[in-house]
């Protein structure tokens, strides 16, 4: 297919649209949890700088950046220092392949009488509209067990490393039960291609012939066990509560990120808060319809991209806001209990849903 | 546009191959082979097969080598440096293996270069590829999956220390 | 489009390379990766002519191909966790019981 300077400059901004959204959700995030967990534990959280707390992230940042940076003495200098960034490469190119908003057609533009762009051009607010969209979302977060695992081995500190395997054993363990309940919106959707998923979705369940539900996969008979399932590995995949044995702030110190201090800590920081916005972003995706908006039909112009876009946004936010009340409100699991968990519970239930699936399928009810 | 992706990721491929031959350190080998693994996905996306690619990804970069570091680590080889091999087999090993290179460079030139590609797009969509796999490699693909009940058994088996772990606390282990 | 022999000129380099590090090497996890390399190599060599006739017959083979070099992996790694729990060593060359 050949490209233009047009469809070059296209997706230039669509990169720095998403690398925008991505790049702020540390900041954003950092408060939601830290005045989120303040008000489910019945405390003022930081409210000092600036109103509402709302300038602590800026704060936080000067003192990332001002602090200083200590390499341990026996530690593998290149590992150590290379380790942050394995872990934010899968948060960072996940987002490449989720679509984001409708697809509209660019109308013609001009200033001052002069035409700026020849409309007509087709615009899918997607990065990469690949023909395997949800292969490589999994193929991508299986990388990142490499941050954690090599900045557990690189500290040289046995916390670290134990922190660092049992980690890593956890998300292997459950990517499984992950991919496996990915797989039944697959079978659904028909395709690969996460555009065809998420329109798969806008259309309507009719029940007693008037009450109109929109057909997220959410809502639908035969894949809600596998959003439960794909919810609790996404908890398990970003080592988020229940399931933060990587972190595990009571027992192991803090686990593979005990010995980084100032940047580097704040890059694993940061990888963690991208990794749980790029799952939000997967589960909204295939299960809670990407960027449909329920009960309206989003025309193909820019009012109907933008409004996409903002019920995308939205839904993200609520997802990324669930993740921060669980964590506040549900204890950790011990670690056998976890990986019992992850291999007899949740993959058995990922199989047996992606049987339940295809015989809805055969049955011809979806 | 395709070469230069072409000469960039070959060129990825082949020095993080060297790395994992040359250096020392099983930890940074392994990390050098993902890469050299994630090279080639890149290949086999310009060879039109990106289901192959992706699954390269998950299979080898994503599964096999995190199998690779977590018994490099957890057998603590940092601490066991490998004896450096005596230079008559370190010679002979690079003539050796520079002969058959050479040779295999040489051969291939000669005979396995191709003028054209077919006519039409090569059918290689998940769905051509499932269709193949579960009608005329249905048995290649029943198999597999008992080889891989073999390896996990043989694995459990292998490693464990003494026999296998009692099945009661009480119990003394056999 | 790239020609074939391109990506046949890359397999047989990493091939080379795969080689080389076995024949050289005494780390027995090191001479396992190397292995990879060379399975890796084969691959590509596969999917390469699978492009070149337009069949999928290579790409199914490699599929088999990656399934054979897990189980693979897992066994022979379990292997060496054993030889290393009896002789406290990962050196190849220290593996010499049955030597004359």
């Amino acid at each position: 297919m050949a490209w233009d300077a047009t469809d070059i400059a296209l997706s230039i901004v669509k990169i720095a649209i998403v690398l925008f959204v991505m790049l702020n959700i540390t900041p954003v995030m950092a408060w939601v949890e830290r005045r989120g967990s303040a008000l489910i534990q019945d405390r003022p959280g930081p409210n000092r700088v600036g109103p509402f707390g709302l300038l602590q992230a800026i704060a936080d940042a000067l003192k990332f950046i001002l602090k200083e940076d200590i390499i341990p003495d026996r530690a593998h200098r290149m590992l150590y220092t290379l380790a942050p960034a394995f872990g934010l490469l899968p948060a960072l190119t996940t987002i490449a392949v989720v679509p984001w908003g409708r697809g509209f057609r660019i109308p013609e533009m001009t200033i001052a009488g002069r035409k700026l762009f020849a409309g007509g051009r087709w615009f899918e607010p997607i990065v990469a509209d690949v023909n395997v969209g949800i292969l490589v979302i999994f193929a991508l977060a299986s990388l990142g067990v490499y941050g954690i695992v090599t900045a557990g081995w690189a500290s040289n500190n046995k916390y670290s490393l134990f922190g660092g395997i049992r980690a890593s054993a956890q998300m292997i363990s459950y990517e499984l039960s992950l991919t496996l309940a990915a797989v039944s919106v697959l079978l659904v959707a028909g395709s690969l291609k996460l555009t065809d998923v998420v329109w798969k979705q806008a259309g309507y369940f009719v029940l007693f012939d008037t009450v109109k539900i929109p057909a997220w996969n959410v809502f639908s008979p035969a894949m809600w066990l596998s959003f439960i399932v794909f919810v609790v590995s996404g908890f398990a995949e970003t080592n988020r509560l229940p399931f933060d044995f990587a972190e595990a702030e009571a027992e192991l110190v803090a686990g593979y990120h005990t010995e980084y201090s100032s940047m580097k800590f704040a890059l694993f920081f940061m990888a963690e808060y991208m990794a749980m916005g790029t799952m939000s972003a997967v589960i909204a995706t295939l299960f809670l319809g990407g960027w449909d908006i329920p009960w309206y039909h989003e025309p193909p112009t820019f009012l109907g991209f933008a409004l996409s876009g903002l019920f995308m946004l939205l839904k993200c936010a609520f997802l990324m806001f669930v993740f921060v009340w669980v964590r506040w409100t549900i204890p950790r699991l011990k670690y056998d209990i976890l990986m019992r968990l992850g291999w007899k519970v949740f993959l058995p239930m990922a199989i047996v849903n992606i049987v339940l699936v295809a015989a809805f399928i055969a049955g011809g009810w979806i | 546009m395709q070469f230069a992706i072409f000469f960039f990721f070959a060129a990825v491929a082949v020095i993080f191959a060297l790395v994992v031959v040359l250096h020392r350190n099983p930890v940074v080998g392994a990390l050098s082979l993902v890469a050299s693994f994630f090279a080639l996905a890149v290949m086999y996306v310009l060879l039109e097969a990106p289901f192959l690619a992706a699954l390269q990804v998950i299979v080898y970069a994503g599964a096999i080598m995190v199998l690779f570091l977590f018994v490099i680590m957890l057998l603590n080889l940092q601490h066991h440096p490998e004896t450096p091999t005596r230079p008559v087999q370190q010679f002979l090993g690079y003539t050796t293996s520079a002969g058959f290179g050479i040779a295999l460079v040489y051969y291939l030139l000669k005979y396995a270069v191709f003028e054209k590609l077919p006519e039409g797009p090569f059918q290689s969509d998940v769905r051509a590829i499932g269709i193949t796999l579960f009608e005329r490699y249905i048995f290649p693909f029943e198999m597999v999956s008992i080889l891989l009940l073999a390896a996990i058994v043989g694995a459990l088996l292998l490693s464990a220390r003494k026999g296998l772990p009692p099945k009661h606390p009480h119990e003394v282990a056999p | 489009m790239i020609p074939t022999h391109w990506f046949l000129i890359l397999s047989a380099i990493l091939f080379t390379i795969g080689v080389c590090g076995v024949l050289t090497r005494r780390n027995g996890i090191t001479i396992f990766m190397c292995i990879e390399l060379m399975i890796n190599a084969v691959n590509l060599t596969f999917i390469a002519y699978a492009r070149q006739f337009h069949q999928l017959h290579g790409l199914l083979f490699v599929f088999f191909i990656m399934a054979v070099a897990a189980a693979e992996a897992a066994v022979g790694l379990a292997i060496f966790i054993s030889l290393f729990h009896h002789r406290d060593t990962i050196d190849v060359d220290e593996a010499n019981l049955m030597h004359w």
